[in-house]
């Protein structure tokens, strides 16, 4: 392969071969993610296995389909031993002078790519579907296989999936899935069973015998010796001296000769170290190693992994694009579908066109609603959902309309108001948003963001939406 | 023969010729069993007439130091029953106890059943044997995690009185020299056949009032495995029940021979069922009367033998139990050959009349003796018609049974083959001729 086709700038860090261009990302040259979308594909160092990992957690976690689908390479390093980043990866090269090699694969990606269709949805358990399927259709694969992993919080990861949730919220997974299977884009085939802490939902469990009375793990165990002529029975250590190795019985003194003659051993019994209960069968608690609660196994939450394959209707979906599941409600209350809002955008623009009057969209982005979804789930989403809006609505005037252009992004309309009063209620609105998050996700850090823009007469109304979308 | 011929035979008998042709009942079972008994019962009464005070400061004294009794139900297969029984046993009024229930090898559901219980804390303690070790290891397996000042044993197919626990552990605050309390065990399955029926009546008459009268006596014989109470420090010098079959009376030889009283307690209730078919209880009778020729005569002799240990109402209560079971028993075979040789012109007036006086003093004894229980389970009238029939059971039936039973057992050691005990506790018994 000749070398000289492939050309390297080292300065921007990018790799040109027959007019595709990578991005070489490593420890020392690190870029905005966002940023990647224009690359055909990127090629990340793969000597740090938690670098690869963050980085690859980063790409395939967005929601941007120029991201999360976007072929990815290792370039030298062991990080692909890692069985989570060998099913987020397309392919590794240990120098450069070998990405022709890697060249049809990342044009056919792109080629599956151009053939889907992205519908923007409200609901984040729709999108990682939809994601999902995306991924799987550009890589050709129709196998989804979880992989044992100990660095899951369920012990099994679903790679691609598990990039969109947090460790610890990875359990979401679970129910994501069954709608998944439920909607009949998968069929499901039984692999195992993981057993979840009932606090956590996490897999890390020490499974422990205990005292059955105060739960200590402190115990001692005797055998039980049954002594057949006198019909003694007690511990062994009734029958144990101190002088010599000999067992004799307390009770007729005969020194005992042969298990199973003149006696056996029935049972064995446990004395607790602790509380000095004595009893035979331990208690067996699964102590979490997440959050330390201590689960009776009979409490602990059952969950069956499957191997999952993508179906035709699967397929079919991925192409046409996929914006809800059954579980999703149609809208939420205090909002117009995004149809509708462009329409009335449209109009909006001819009536300022005829009046000389003024109109503004505002667009408001939680970055990184993802992370708040995933903690919630299907039901927990909508409800977050509803409280955004109460809280807008409480600032905006009841004519002014709200729509979701994406679960992260929310367009507001705001007709007849100065641009400044318009900043002003964008503020507060951000404000609001803010605490929201903050009262119901203390332990996540907020990435919010807004924009206002004041609608003109030059261009389209959707090309005006559109800029307003892309500017954030 | 007609009813004037036996009248006539009757009344033209002298009191001499009468003694001499009916010398067995006479002499021995009207003497024992009915002026013996009936002096004893009316002593038994006047004493506990007289000594209420002591009854009411033992009763106080028990109430007033509420001590811990531990419950012990050992068994194999008792899962069905011991629910039940447990929560019989959460009735008690008295509440200070301890419930260990100890299953010896079962192969049913027993071993769910009690670890069941015991998470649920209707049980303090279920302790399982993987391997059946028999009844008396697996009472002292009980026996060696209790905790109590006192030991109730029971059986996990019995029911006791709301008051049993209570009643039964009293007398121990009466006198401090007793050191085991027998219960007093009833029929409760009476009505089940006529088996049941004849042996409740047994339990009303030879094993109830004879057990108030050989307590009385001092001579108590037989703690009954359903219900007996066990003072803790009589049971850890003794070092529990040895192997059985017998155990029962094994361990009331053993706690009398280390000094201590046995009494009785009429008050302290215990329903069992009973065997419903002759053939179960052919069974069981073989088994406690194999048990006088191996443990009062074997391993229990040194009692007749003066020495040391000697004690005098271990000697009686020996004497007595060999002299109305086993010497009387071969006494009633030289009665029936006494009256085959020397009367056999008149055998069948002996047999008619042996059967009337057999059947009225039955009638008699069970009637008088009615006023001398307090806790009845069952109509005395219900028994009235069977009373005739007593006379087949104990004077054929049983003592058929007993005859089989000291020939088997003196014989050829028969017990030491019984699958009541697991073979390889009965093949070293056996070998130690324990």
């Amino acid at each position: 392969m000749a070398l000289e086709n492939v050309k390297i700038n080292a300065l921007k860090g990018t790799i040109k071969y027959s007019s595709r261009t990578y991005v070489y990302i490593s420890a020392s040259r690190k870029i905005k993610l966002e940023s990647s979308s224009t690359y055909a594909g990127i090629i990340i160092e793969g000597r740090n296995v938690e670098f690869v990992r963050m980085v690859l957690r980063r790409i395939r976690g967005s929601h941007n389909p120029d991201v999360y689908l976007k072929p990815v390479f290792l370039m030298n390093g062991n990080a692909h031993k890692d069985p989570l980043v060998a099913k987020l990866i397309d392919g590794v090269l240990n120098s450069f002078d070998q990405i022709p090699l890697i060249h049809d694969i990342t044009e056919s990606i792109n080629q599956r790519k151009s053939e889907l269709t992205f519908i923007n949805s409200i609901s984040f358990e729709a999108q990682v579907i939809s994601k999902l399927m995306c991924y799987m259709f550009t890589r050709d694969e129709k196998e989804f296989e979880p992989v044992p992993y100990a660095l899951s919080s369920t012990n099994y990861s679903f790679p691609f999936l598990a990039c969109n949730y947090e460790p610890s919220d990875e359990y979401q997974i679970f129910d994501l899935l069954n709608t998944a299977v439920s909607e009949g884009l998968f069929s499901a085939e039984y692999l195992d069973r993981v057993y979840l802490c009932a606090n956590c939902k996490s897999s890390h469990l020490s499974y422990r015998e205990t005292c059955t009375k105060c739960n200590s793990t402190n115990t001692d165990s005797f055998d039980i010796v049954h002594h057949f002529p006198c019909a003694y029975v007690g511990p062994i250590t009734d029958f144990t001296n101190d002088i010599d190795d000999k067992l004799n019985c307390p009770k007729c003194s005969k020194t005992l000769k042969h298990i199973g003659i003149d006696y056996d051993k029935p049972s064995v019994l446990h004395v607790c170290k602790n509380c000095n209960h004595r009893f035979q069968d331990f208690n067996v608690l699964a102590k979490c190693m997440s959050c330390t609660h201590d689960n009776p196994v009979e409490q602990l939450v059952s969950k069956e992994i499957f191997t999952y394959t993508m179906s035709k209707k699967g397929e079919d979906v991925a192409l046409r694009g996929y914006s809800s599941t059954p579980k999703d409600i149609e809208e939420i209350i205090g909002t117009v579908k995004f149809e509708t809002f462009k329409t009335v955008v449209k109009y909006e623009v001819e009536r300022i066109r005829q009046t000389e009057g003024s109109s503004n969209v505002v667009a408001v982005n939680i970055v990184n609603a993802g992370q708040f979804y995933a903690k919630v789930g299907s039901n927990g989403q909508q409800a977050f959902l509803r409280d955004i809006v109460a809280e807008i609505r409480s600032s905006i005037r009841s004519s002014d309309m709200i729509t979701f252009y994406s679960s992260e992004i929310i367009l507001i309309t705001m007709n007849d108001i100065p641009s400044k009063i318009v900043s002003r209620i964008l503020s507060d609105i951000l404000d609001l948003l803010k605490k929201l998050i903050e009262n119901n996700f203390k332990d996540l850090a907020i990435d919010i963001n807004g924009k206002a823009l004041q609608l003109n007469l030059e261009t389209t109304s959707e090309l005006q939406v559109n800029e307003l979308i892309n500017s954030l | 023969m007609n009813l004037n011929e036996f009248f006539e035979y009757l009344s033209a008998m002298g009191i001499s010729r009468f003694a001499r042709v009916f010398w067995f009942f006479v002499f021995f079972e009207l003497i024992r069993y009915v002026v013996v008994d009936f002096i004893s019962l009316n002593s038994a009464f006047m004493k506990k007439r007289f000594t209420r005070n002591l009854r009411e400061e033992a009763t106080y004294r028990f109430k007033l130091e509420q001590p811990l009794v531990s419950v012990i139900i050992p068994g194999k297969n008792e899962g069905k029953h011991i629910y039940k029984l447990v929560m019989s046993l959460r009735e008690q009024t008295y509440k200070n106890i301890e419930i260990i229930v100890v299953d010896d090898g079962s192969d049913d559901d027993t071993p769910f059943i009690g670890k069941d219980m015991e998470r649920n804390g209707f049980i303090d303690k279920f302790i399982r044997n993987e391997f059946r070790g028999g009844k008396a290891s697996a009472a002292n397996l009980a026996l060696r995690f209790s905790t109590g000042k006192f030991v109730v044993h029971m059986d996990a197919d019995c029911s006791y009185n709301r008051d049993a626990i209570f009643e039964i552990i009293v007398p121990f605050y009466e006198d401090d020299r007793i050191g085991a309390i027998g219960g007093n065990v009833m029929v409760k399955n009476y009505k089940d056949s006529l088996v049941t029926t004849i042996q409740a009546i047994e339990y009303y008459d030879t094993i109830s009032i004879g057990r108030i009268v050989t307590s009385h006596l001092g001579i108590y014989r037989v703690i009954s495995g359903a219900f007996g109470a066990f003072k803790m420090e009589a049971m850890q010098q003794i070092q529990g029940w040895d192997i059985g079959p017998g155990l029962d009376g094994d361990i009331t030889v053993k706690i009398r021979k280390v000094g201590y009283l046995i009494k009785f307690a009429p008050d302290a209730v215990c329903l069992t069922n009973a065997p419903n078919t002759f053939q179960k209880l052919a069974k069981q009778r073989l088994r406690w009367d194999k048990s006088l020729i191996r443990f009062r005569l074997r391993k229990h002799r040194d009692v007749f033998f003066p020495n040391q240990h000697f004690n005098f109402p271990s000697f009686i209560s020996f004497l007595e139990n060999i002299t109305y079971n086993l010497i009387l028993n071969v006494k009633w075979y030289v009665y029936v050959i006494d009256m085959l040789v020397n009367f056999p012109s008149e055998l069948k007036f002996v047999i008619y009349t042996n059967i009337l006086l057999y059947t009225t003093v039955n009638y008699f004894k069970f009637l008088l003796f009615s006023l001398f229980r307090k806790y009845k389970n069952a109509p005395v009238s219900y028994f009235l018609i069977y009373i005739p029939l007593m006379v087949v059971y104990f004077g054929y039936f049983l003592r058929f049974v007993r005859t089989i039973a000291y020939i088997q057992e003196f014989f050829f050691k028969k017990s030491y083959d019984d699958p009541w005990n697991p073979p390889k506790s009965s093949a070293q018994a056996k070998k130690l001729g324990i």
